[in-house]
């Protein structure tokens, strides 16, 4: 581990992600003799993303939003594809070269007092990471601490405060400015605002946006909450049953989604203005088992335009003419038959 | 154990939660407000001091046995054998709780047993709680195949009786005073394995302990600076809970003359030799066996106060 | 149901293994059988004699084998102080174990589960005080302190009942008292915080805002509910009749298993230790088991398992 920041060339992106694939040995209910199974939780998804922009992943929960999160930081290993993270593959979990890594990847939780030991003073733990990677000296430790807090818009008064007296804003800022401390590159924020106040969650958007623009991070961004992501992405993936349905751009995908999963969700976002009201899309049932997925799209059961293409056939990941990627026959008008009846 | 039910600050708390559970036609008083006096007692209740007291002074004794024993434990004085205490009629002052069939003064020896009881059963803890926790983080570290083998071996301790265990092992391998303390060293770890485990697990899974991981902590840095910090009181509340139990254990199988062995002397050695003279010398049973009831006795309720206080989850 | 069970029944055999690999291991770890046995001053050539009779000579693996092969066939070695069989020597001790166990565990659920109830249904009332006063004197007076005091008590002082031995049955009263006392009080405890447990439910809540006699409370669901967990320790305390009774016997010169096994250890009488070990071991599974089917029984969760599996 050299002491100098490895820079990216402009052209190679921060983050590349091929075919990415993680499948779960399970068993069915049952105990220790029920049926063995496989749960694909994510299946061939890829993307890029560059230093100092945001790609947004969405999706209800079970969907492999986590999984995916968990697969770049290299905490799990993949069981198909690659994640490769400023040119070179992401290490095995736990080996002395992913250990180093995290100087360059970090994380920001949905739990921010679980994710801080609540036995040390939040300032201990802000300085801890230099202390594990053994960063500049001792005595240097303090005063950049304080300088992660002020960075984060917390005093010097909050060095020796513990957890449980923080308010839930604070403790993220205490969580952010922990993970910014070893100046990383990427910042995957796993909900980060959704366990917060509502009049808190724009503060710590703000603070987001603040802190990319400072630091040229990269954040992959996973919410479920589509207004978030809009504001603060450059790029959004709609992921179901770990799969990428549609990605592009958030403006667009936002307005006019392209892909009838991302239609029913953009349609349950609330909007205060009544003459803006759309009819709402409500989708059919909950999602599948993820041990279970349907064959063909996997979407085919909940969808109100699927045809009998979607059921065999798996739709591939395919741009637009307008440049946004969508797995859908029927968006890509290749569904052949009239819709199904609705059933 | 709940031997300061509903005095202690924790049953006061949620006594409206039980007010609701109480079988209809109950009706619990009111408290009224109270001066500092009885609050001081609400956080320490009288049972408590009393008890701490006792186990100081029996700490005490274990340091300074030496200065106050007036005889040495082997000791003998044979133109005053069976001497009555002197509150049972006995006369001679030199001799406060009397002596044994060898003319041994029983408080010196019951002070020097003392000594010997508490060492085995502190030892005996320290090292159940330090294997115990180590095998249980071992566990919840490795997981897979070092997991199943350590859960196998706390359900095979668990299943199987401790005091046939110790017995088969003393059989086996003779006797002598390290292999005994480090057989009550083998009594209850599971106990602190299955909790350690269990913590380790989802500290690492979903709390502090992921987190750090995450930030690049090695292992030990992991589970010495925060998992073993944080369920330090767990662990030490179990360890006050399973100390009665091992001064039980060890005085049990000293009683049996498979424990500590002539001419050292524990609690439980000292009442399998007085059982001898039960019809003539009552005293030298009476005496030890007295220090091991209260004596566990004041650890128990320490014990429980201690859970109620730290550690309310820990049944 | 069935699947349950079978889990269970592989774990007992597991159990049985484990027990026999301990007692194979700590018996070569211990030094040498054959020094062990016989004495270390007995001549060479029967030394030699020994070992292969044994099969000492032979790799620790085949041994190992042999020894499960013995085991399975019930040979369980001879007691080297009478050269009798050792099976021969504990089975002819268990009826008089079982004579002072069974009114022991009677006198233990007699008295402890229904104390323990009613200390649960009138919380921190006087019955509930005295209760866990009797309750924390059963846990730290032991065993040996009681049956001494009774014998000081009732055969010394007052010379109602002989201190020991196992001539008549009046024998075995203080014995018996002694056993069952410490287990009452322990199952009384037990009792009384799992029927606090289930009082706390919000069903039982539910069962009694519904306008259900309290009475019928009690019966219907909360008894139900409180013996799942009464069992378990019932059951341990089945299996570990001998391990209680090893105190108590001797204490009182009562010719059962217990005395025999501390005689044996006294005299590393090492087929006869092995022989009691394996036999408790067998106990405590045989009680697992029962206790197992027993839940089986009460618990309706565990019946529904198997629809739920299948579904």
């Amino acid at each position: 581990m050299t002491d100098t920041p490895i820079v990216p060339p402009a052209d190679r992106p921060l983050l590349q992600v091929r075919d990415l694939a993680r499948a779960f040995h399970v068993r069915r209910a049952g105990g220790f003799f029920g049926r063995p199974a496989t749960l694909h939780a994510v299946d061939g998804v890829s993307f890029d993303l560059r230093r100092g922009r945001t790609l947004g992943i969405v999706g209800e929960s079970g969907c492999g939003k986590t999984t995916t999160a968990r697969l770049v930081l290299g905490v799990l290993t993949p069981t198909g594809g690659r994640v490769e993270f400023e040119g070179e593959a992401v290490p095995a979990p736990g080996t002395a070269a992913w250990r180093a890594l995290r100087r360059r990847m970090q994380m920001v939780y949905q739990d921010p007092l679980g994710a801080l030991d609540r036995r040390i003073p939040v300032g201990q733990q802000v300085m801890e990471p230099l202390a594990i990677h053994g960063i500049g000296a001792r005595a240097e430790w303090r005063s950049r601490a304080l300088e992660l807090l002020d960075a984060v818009g917390l005093g010097a008064t909050f060095f020796a405060r513990y957890p449980h007296e923080l308010s839930g804003g604070q403790r993220q800022r205490i969580v952010l400015a922990r993970a910014l401390i070893l100046e990383p590159s990427l910042l995957v924020c796993d909900e980060p605002i959704s366990a917060l106040d509502v009049s808190i969650q724009a503060q710590v958007i703000n603070l987001l946006l603040d802190l990319q623009a400072r630091f040229d991070l990269g954040f992959l961004f996973i919410s479920h909450d589509l207004k978030v992501v809009r504001q603060i992405c450059h790029e959004v993936a709609v992921m179901y049953l770990g799969r990428i349905v549609e990605q592009g751009d958030p403006d667009q995908l936002l307005v006019e989604p392209a892909h009838p999963y991302t239609q029913a969700l953009v349609s349950a976002i609330p909007i205060a203005a009544a003459a803006r009201r759309r009819p709402r899309l409500i989708l059919k049932g909950d999602p599948p088992n993820p041990v279970d997925r349907p064959a063909g799209c996997s979407f085919h059961p909940r969808c109100p335009a699927a045809t009998a293409r979607c059921l065999v056939d798996i739709p591939a990941l395919k741009p637009l003419p307008d440049g946004r990627l969508v797995a859908c026959h029927v968006a890509h008008g290749e569904a052949g038959a009239r819709p199904r009846a609705a059933a | 154990m709940a031997i300061t039910t509903g005095s202690g600050p924790s049953a006061g708390e949620d006594a409206t939660t039980r007010e609701r559970n109480l079988p209809p036609g109950e009706i619990v008083e009111k408290r009224a407000p109270r001066g500092r006096t009885a609050r001081f007692f609400e956080a320490w209740p009288p049972s408590v001091l009393l008890a701490l007291g006792w186990i100081l002074a029996m700490l005490f004794i274990a340091a300074f046995v030496e200065i106050l024993a007036a005889y040495s434990y082997t000791a003998m004085d044979l133109r005053a054998r069976l001497t009555p205490p002197v509150f049972w009629g006995g006369t001679d002052v030199r001799h406060l709780l009397g002596t044994d069939e060898l003319g041994r003064d029983v408080l010196s020896r019951l002070l020097y047993s003392i000594r010997m009881s508490l060492l085995i059963a502190f030892f005996g803890t320290l090292i159940a709680a330090t294997l115990g926790t180590f095998l249980g983080i071992l566990a919840a570290h490795f997981r897979g195949w070092v997991e199943d083998v350590v859960l196998m071996a706390i359900d095979f301790q668990a299943s199987m009786p401790f005091l046939i265990i110790a017995l088969a092992v003393l059989a086996f391998f003779g006797n002598s005073l390290i292999l005994f303390i480090c057989l009550m060293g083998f009594h209850g770890w599971e106990r602190y394995a299955r909790i350690s485990r269990g913590l380790a697990i989802s500290a690492n899974e979903q709390g502090y302990a992921g987190a750090v991981r995450q930030l690049g902590a090695p292992a030990w840095r992991i589970y010495g600076r925060h998992i073993l910090p944080n369920i330090a009181s767990t662990l030490i509340v179990s360890m006050t809970l399973a100390f009665p139990e091992t001064i039980l254990l060890e005085s049990g199988l000293s009683f049996l003359g498979l424990g500590v062995q002539p001419p050292l002397t524990s609690l439980g050695n000292m009442v399998g030799y007085g059982r001898e003279y039960i019809t003539r010398a009552p005293w030298i049973m009476l005496a030890p066996s007295v220090i091991i009831i209260l004596t566990t006795l004041s650890i128990s309720i320490v014990g429980d106060w201690l859970r109620d206080r730290l550690d309310p989850t820990l049944k | 149901m069935l699947r349950y069970l079978s889990t269970r029944l592989v774990r007992a055999l597991l159990t049985i293994c484990f027990v026999v690999t301990f007692a194979f291991v700590i018996l070569r770890l211990s030094g040498d059988p054959a020094l062990l046995i016989l004495s270390p001053d007995a001549p060479p050539e029967a030394i030699e004699a020994f070992r292969k009779s044994w099969g000492l000579d032979r790799p620790l693996w085949e041994q190992y084998f042999h020894y499960f092969a013995a085991i399975a066939e019930g040979n369980l070695g001879r007691s080297m102080r009478d050269g009798r069989p050792a099976l021969d020597l504990v089975l002819e001790r268990v009826p008089a174990t079982l004579a002072l166990t069974i009114p022991a565990l009677i006198l233990k659920i007699g008295i402890g589960i229904p104390a323990g109830i009613y200390a649960a249904l009138n919380r921190n009332k006087l019955a509930d005080r005295l209760t866990m006063l009797f309750s924390v004197a059963g846990f730290t007076v032991p065993s040996f302190v009681l049956g001494l005091v009774l014998v000081l008590i009732f055969a010394v002082n007052l010379g109602w009942l002989p201190s020991g031995g196992s001539d008549s049955w009046v024998h075995g009263i203080l014995p018996i008292i002694t056993l069952g006392t410490a287990g009452a009080a322990v199952l009384a405890r037990f009792t009384r915080s799992a029927m606090l447990e289930v009082l706390g439910q919000p069903y039982i809540r539910t069962a009694s805002a519904k306008g259900l006699a309290w009475r019928r409370v009690v019966v219907d669901h909360a008894l139900p509910n409180a013996a799942i967990p009464t069992v378990t320790i019932v059951g341990f305390m089945v299996g570990s009749l001998v391990a209680g009774a090893v105190v108590v016997e001797s204490v009182f010169s009562w010719p059962g298993v217990g005395r025999l096994l501390v005689v044996a250890v006294a005299n590393r009488d090492l087929a006869v230790v092995q022989t009691i070990l394996l036999f408790v071991a067998l106990t405590m599974v045989c009680a697992n088991l029962t206790v197992d089917m027993l839940y089986g029984w009460i618990d309706p969760r565990l019946r529904t398992r198997r629809v739920a599996g299948a579904g």
